[in-house]
């Protein structure tokens, strides 16, 4: 892994690293990758992955119409916000 | 009278005879939190709610249950309506949540008063409490040592003595490791046994909430509450739900316990291994029945995580952009600048480790080399515990390789150092399997811990064994010496 990898995945998840930080993470990166290759060397040819311990459907909720409307407290956590909306920097000029 | 180290059954007896009220239950719970602030165990206090909720338990104890009127602390990452849920992280610093968690909810209407929301490991992630936003919590049994993680504050608030109980979650150990360090008694249940619902995610397939206590009993007593179907939590199992209570004291003559060939024990601290063999031996005189069995692929665990637990927690962790709830980063040039700022000031190293292992496992040209192998190689590791559960009913292991350590003296340098800590109780999570943590026993004035394996949703057989075993032992009576805190 090189710095230029290790820029490309902050980027994917929206993170800056401090420059003094910058190469021990990718030593960190760099060891946790070597640990998780040790998987290479088991056959797994023909097992199909295992994404939950459960394997099961999810259920279906009924379609009931509600009027618990939290609205207000959903904006009350937001940094800022008007009456209906969540505000963001301007994204339309 | 001092509540202090008392059990849930013991309590709930002095409120029956009114020997004691709710009121002073609490009040007194929350003095032994405040008497032992430096133990950093609680993030938030709940002083004001819990107070009036006592009231009205005292003036309308309609209640039967065994948890009514007993005070109890909650993790924070367990959603509470209008009181701080904060995951121990910057980012979450200031947030009030507009609902309860199921779990909380559960607990709170069979009784039990929410003193507080306790001290973890930043979402969850960390074996040792230090990566807190918060700072790092003290082991009640020796100031200056890891608590374990990452339920660390609720463990270290039950072996203090200040609550009987406390919530937890476990998504690679975070109950059963912090019980071990503390000495007293964790449970994480089969997944999809409790509800998701209003817990934080970390690691969606492998979070499960449990109990902590001091005693197999009390986790029972917890458990009978948290249990259940929820609609809301669509990984939530759809099963009867036993009364935990019922057969905690039958006879474990005949069980059949078995030990992992792979984990080579004599690799342990000698005194570790002693503790072991020790508990095999009490195991015995009890009737229990020891068989070696061989489970090919659990070496395979550690990796296993760290692939798959990063990849879901850079999914689930996405979420905190700074636009609807969350830290915010001030001065900034557009959306996607404010993205960046918010996360990177609001999250901590560990975190940020975590999330980018995600997303380079989840990322073109990696994901079926990472993150499928895994998941491949996690199929593996659960055919290998159905296979042995067909001829045994537990399995045996320590929880953890050490006592607990000083506080910076692992994983600064490597990571993955840290990481080994979890060795014995990965495997239960990648499979969805219960496993309990009970003491037994001390190396160098530390505790140790025990852990059983159970099979799917075989909490009762867990609960029974660890519950004979503390009847005919004391180390889950041990209590630490409070004078330096």
């Amino acid at each position: 892994m090189d710095q230029e990898t290790v820029r490309t995945i902050c980027y994917l998840a929206r993170l800056k690293i401090d420059q003094n930080k910058s190469e021990k993470i990718q030593k960190d990166l760099e060891t946790i990758i070597e640990l998780i290759g040790s998987l290479q060397s088991i056959d797994t040819s023909d097992v199909e992955p295992l994404y939950s311990p459960l394997e099961m459907t999810a259920f279906k909720h009924e379609d009931l119409e509600k009027s618990d409307n939290k609205k207000n407290k959903f904006l009350e956590n937001a940094a800022e916000s008007n009456e209906d909306y969540f505000l963001v920097p301007r994204v339309v000029e | 009278m001092s509540i202090q180290f008392k059990s849930i059954t013991e309590l709930n007896k002095l409120l029956d005879s009114k020997a004691i009220s709710a009121s002073e239950l609490t009040q007194e719970s929350i003095q032994l939190a405040k008497k032992y602030s430096e133990l950093n165990c609680f993030v938030t206090l709940n002083e004001e709610n819990s107070s009036k909720r006592a009231s009205d338990i005292d003036r309308n104890k309609k209640n039967t249950s065994l948890l009514s009127g007993i005070p109890l602390a909650q993790k924070d990452l367990f959603c509470t309506e209008g009181l701080k849920t904060t995951c121990s992280s910057k980012i979450l610093s200031n947030f009030k949540p507009p609902y309860t968690a199921t779990v909380v909810k559960k607990l709170e209407d069979a009784g039990s008063i929410t003193i507080g929301k306790t001290n973890m490991d930043e979402f969850a992630m960390g074996s040792s409490n230090e990566t807190s936003f918060f700072g790092s919590v003290h082991n009640p049994w020796k100031k200056g040592f890891v608590p374990g993680g990452s339920s660390g504050g609720s463990a270290a608030a039950v072996a203090a003595g200040i609550v009987p109980a406390a919530t937890g979650t476990d998504t690679g150990g975070s109950i059963r490791q912090p019980a071990a360090h503390c000495g007293i008694t964790g449970l994480k249940p089969t997944y999809g046994r409790i509800s998701r619902w209003g817990m934080i995610a970390f690691a969606s397939s492998l979070d499960q909430a449990g109990p902590l206590a001091r005693s197999a009993e009390d986790c029972a007593i917890l458990l009978n509450s948290m249990s259940g179907y929820d609609s809301k939590d669509t990984t939530s199992l759809n099963a009867d739900v036993p009364n935990f209570l019922e057969d905690i004291n039958q006879s474990i003559k005949g069980k059949k316990i078995g030990i992992i060939k792979e984990f080579n024990l004599s690799d342990l601290d000698t005194e570790v291994q002693k503790r072991f063999d020790e508990s095999k031996k009490a195991f015995e005189n009890l009737g229990a029945e020891f068989i070696e069995v061989s489970l090919p692929n659990i070496s395979a665990s550690v990796p296993t995580y760290y692939s798959i637990a990063p990849a879901e927690c850079s999914s689930n962790l996405s979420r905190y952009d700074g636009v609807r709830f969350g830290h915010r980063a001030e001065n900034t040039d557009d959306l996607n600048d404010l993205y960046i700022k918010s996360r990177s000031e609001g999250f901590g190293d560990e975190v940020k480790r975590r999330i980018l292992i995600g997303t380079y496992a989840l990322s073109a040209g990696y994901y079926d080399a990472y993150y499928k192998k895994a998941q491949q190689v996690r199929r593996l590791i659960k055919n290998d515990f159905d296979q042995v559960f067909k001829s045994i009913d537990l399995l045996m292991t320590p929880t953890s390789p050490n006592t607990a350590f000083k506080f910076e003296s692992k994983g600064t340098q490597n990571p993955v150092e840290l990481y080994l800590e979890d060795l014995f109780t990965i495997s239960s999570n990648l499979a969805g399997l219960p496993a309990i943590s009970i003491p037994h026993g001390q190396v160098n004035s530390l505790p140790v811990g025990l852990q059983l394996i159970g099979n799917f949703l075989r909490e009762d057989q867990l609960l029974n064994a660890a519950h004979v075993f503390q009847q005919n032992s004391d180390f889950h009576n041990a209590k630490p010496n409070l004078e330096n805190f």
